[in-house]
């Protein structure tokens, strides 16, 4: 079965008057239908540049430099404006992370769903449409959608207006959504109904998802595969399981030890030291050589290869190497073989 | 919960008198207090050669005497039963005077008006759709070079290009000598002062549209309209220009005042017959009935504006209205 969305090889850069900024740095990347993908990585990884750039929704200053994008079994890396209008919304569609800012302030949430209906079924008639938003927004879990119709987005809390959010993202049926973060602006106790809703949704539906997020516990709860992201690359990859109970990444290690769930009483919590790299001028071999306390020689010069573990899981680091030396994880059990 | 009309309205109109009693008080103490002989006005020439009696004499017939605060008060009395007195210069009834010239001013100013307002939304949309591109950069430079250029040295030029060197049109009035109500004379001598308000005009309000419009262009929102599958130019003017178009009406509110006070500057130069002129005549010479008149015409239809384009703000934009709808505020949500 030929996956809905492959990503080869993509690199993206933005010219800035710094220089030339690598978000993206070479990264390859499959999905199948219905599966969820969560991308994890600081801030400034790189992280919403691919969702976004998959979707061709980059500012200008943006330039895809290498790659292959695959949709379906088709390439669709050279498409236009005008062609990628049709994929957006049918093929796939995007939730963002502030639902404040993402929404329309000044029309009322029933008109912009049915923005978004109508985009795709321009001859559609005036009271199917309305049937149709409300209907969306009864999937949505927004109660009373009758009398919610016609509101603002200013009377409505986030979580309402993240719910309007996806009923916008979810109007011509998409095969693949992007979620960029989309809990990290609500409530702790909202969190998990909107993430308890994007999974309802996406089984009921089928659809695939891409979640982006910097959020560990969103991670588990949601994802049946994780990729970590560090400086623009893909440094490991693989089930929720494999991630969470066998990383093998020394960033990913990080990471996890970094979650207040692994403090132990009366100790700090654990904390990566130093600052991830600005990808204006990328270090040379792998970028996170400097704040790796098992770093190799070798990371400082040659940039480490993807590594198989199993058919699902790689990872980027020289650790792997049949010659580097045997490193305890401080986290997750037995390296699984 | 309904916001009372009444009451609302009512405030308005309580700021609105409040504004104009004001002015009327700055307005009469200024002219008053401000070095000049108003005598000059009313008697030309002959004002300088009067002896001290007949000065108290003139001085005692206009009213000049009394304190001040008397003079408002007597002022105010009467322009509340609609007497607001003889112009000095003209000897006649000062609201005649103005009447006289008030549907010229209007002219230029109304339609200069809708002309600006029009051309810089238009100017302002091919702008931000170009953006950084070479129309936008080109227009940008041309558009903020031209606003630069003073009123009155625009107008010199364009009357020695367009007038004197070209004879295309003509250099000053209202209209030719005897021909008072042939509407195409009167059109010619509309062009010049017309393209003086509006070119000096135009680019403040094209840029504002211009930014506004940008500003806007990089919310989150955009984003999210994009993806659904719409396309730039639906985005930009659905989403865009409905979301800058409440600031962009109060802006045009507000600018009545500045583009009116233009026409003042170019009626002088252009000798045209409107209430520019008038306000000057009146201000250099005294004429304190006129010039109180004017400046509180003008007055008014700044504190109008500035209220209309309150209302519009909130009319417009939902979020300047108060009133929540009840239970919209609960998370809906289940689970």
């Amino acid at each position: 079965m030929a996956a809905l969305l492959e990503v080869k090889n993509l690199s993206v850069s933005f010219d800035t008057a710094a220089g030339e900024v690598q978000a993206v740095r070479d990264v390859s990347f499959s999905l199948s239908g219905g599966e969820v993908l969560a991308i994890v990585g600081e801030s400034g990884c790189g992280k919403s540049v691919l969702c976004r750039s998959i979707m061709k929704l980059l500012p200008d200053n943006a330039r895809m430099k290498s790659g292959q994008i695959l949709l379906d079994g088709a390439d669709v890396t050279g498409y236009r404006e005008r062609d990628m209008r049709r994929l957006r919304g049918r093929m796939f569609s995007m939730i963002f992370q502030d639902p404040m800012t993402s929404l329309n302030p000044t029309l009322p949430i029933g008109r912009q769903i049915g923005e978004a209906v109508l985009v795709h079924q321009p001859k559609l008639k005036r009271a199917a449409v309305r049937r149709r938003v409300l209907e969306l927004m009864e999937l949505v879990g927004i109660e009373d959608p009758e009398a919610r119709y016609s509101l603002y987005p200013h009377n409505f809390s986030g979580g309402m207006r993240q719910r309007s959010v996806m009923a916008i993202a979810l109007a011509a049926n998409p095969r693949l959504l992007f979620a960029d973060e989309p809990t990290t602006a609500l409530d702790v106790t909202i969190q998990a109904q909107i993430l308890d809703l994007l999974r309802d949704i996406q089984q009921k539906l089928g659809t695939a998802a891409v979640l982006v997020s910097h959020d560990l516990g969103v991670v588990a709860r949601a994802a049946d595969r994780v990729a970590v992201m560090y400086a623009g690359k893909i440094v490991e990859t693989g089930t929720v399981e494999e991630i969470f109970y066998h990383p093998r990444h020394p960033y990913t290690w990080g990471l996890m030890r970094s979650l207040p769930a692994f403090a132990r009483d009366g100790q700090p919590l654990y904390t990566i030291p130093g600052m991830p790299p600005a990808l204006v001028d990328p270090p040379r071999g792998d970028a996170f050589a400097s704040r790796n306390e098992y770093a190799l020689a070798i990371d400082y010069e040659e940039m480490p290869p993807l590594f198989r573990i199993t058919d699902t899981h790689y990872a980027a680091t020289w650790l792997l190497d049949p010659r580097a030396p045997a490193v305890t994880p401080p986290v997750g059990g037995e390296p699984d073989v | 919960m309904k916001r009372n009309p009444f009451l609302y309205y009512g405030q308005k109109a309580l700021t609105f008198l409040m504004s104009v009693l004001v002015l009327s008080l700055v307005v009469f103490y200024v002219a008053r207090l401000a070095p000049g002989d108003p005598l000059v006005s009313y008697y030309g020439e002959r004002a300088e050669k009067m002896s001290v009696e007949e000065r108290a004499w003139a001085e005692e017939k206009l009213g000049l005497r009394d304190p001040i605060y008397v003079q408002y008060v007597r002022w105010l009395s009467g322009a509340l039963h609609g007497q607001f007195g003889r112009s000095f210069k003209y000897k006649a009834d000062v609201l005649e005077v103005i009447g006289g010239r008030a549907g010229n001013t209007l002219i230029l100013g109304g339609i200069g008006f809708l002309l600006i307002f029009g051309l810089s939304l238009l100017l302002g949309v091919f702008c931000a759709w170009f953006e950084d591109r070479l129309p936008d950069r080109a227009l940008c430079r041309v558009g903020t070079a031209v606003s630069c250029i003073p009123e009155f040295w625009l107008a010199l030029v364009l009357i020695l290009l367009f007038a004197v060197s070209l004879r295309l049109l003509p250099s000053s009035g209202a209209y030719s000598v005897g021909k008072a109500d042939d509407w195409g004379d009167r059109a010619l001598h509309l062009v010049l002062p017309m393209a003086v308000v509006v070119i000096d005009h135009l680019w403040y309000y094209a840029y504002m549209i211009r930014n506004k419009l940008l500003e806007e262009v990089r919310a989150d929102y955009v984003l999210l309209a994009r993806s659904k599958g719409m396309g730039k130019r639906q985005v930009l003017f659905r989403h865009c220009l409905r979301n800058i178009l409440p600031s962009y009406l109060s802006i045009m509110a507000i600018s009545v005042p500045h583009i009116l006070g233009g026409t003042y500057i170019i009626e002088t130069v252009f000798s045209y017959p409107g209430l520019g002129t008038l306000s000057y005549e009146s201000a250099r010479y005294h004429d304190y009935n006129l010039l109180m008149v004017l400046s509180m015409l003008s007055g008014v239809i700044v504190i109008l504006c500035s209220i209309l384009a309150q209302i519009l703000n909130e009319q417009l934009d939902p979020r300047m209205r108060s009133p929540q709808a009840p239970g919209a505020g609960e998370e809906g949500g289940h689970g």
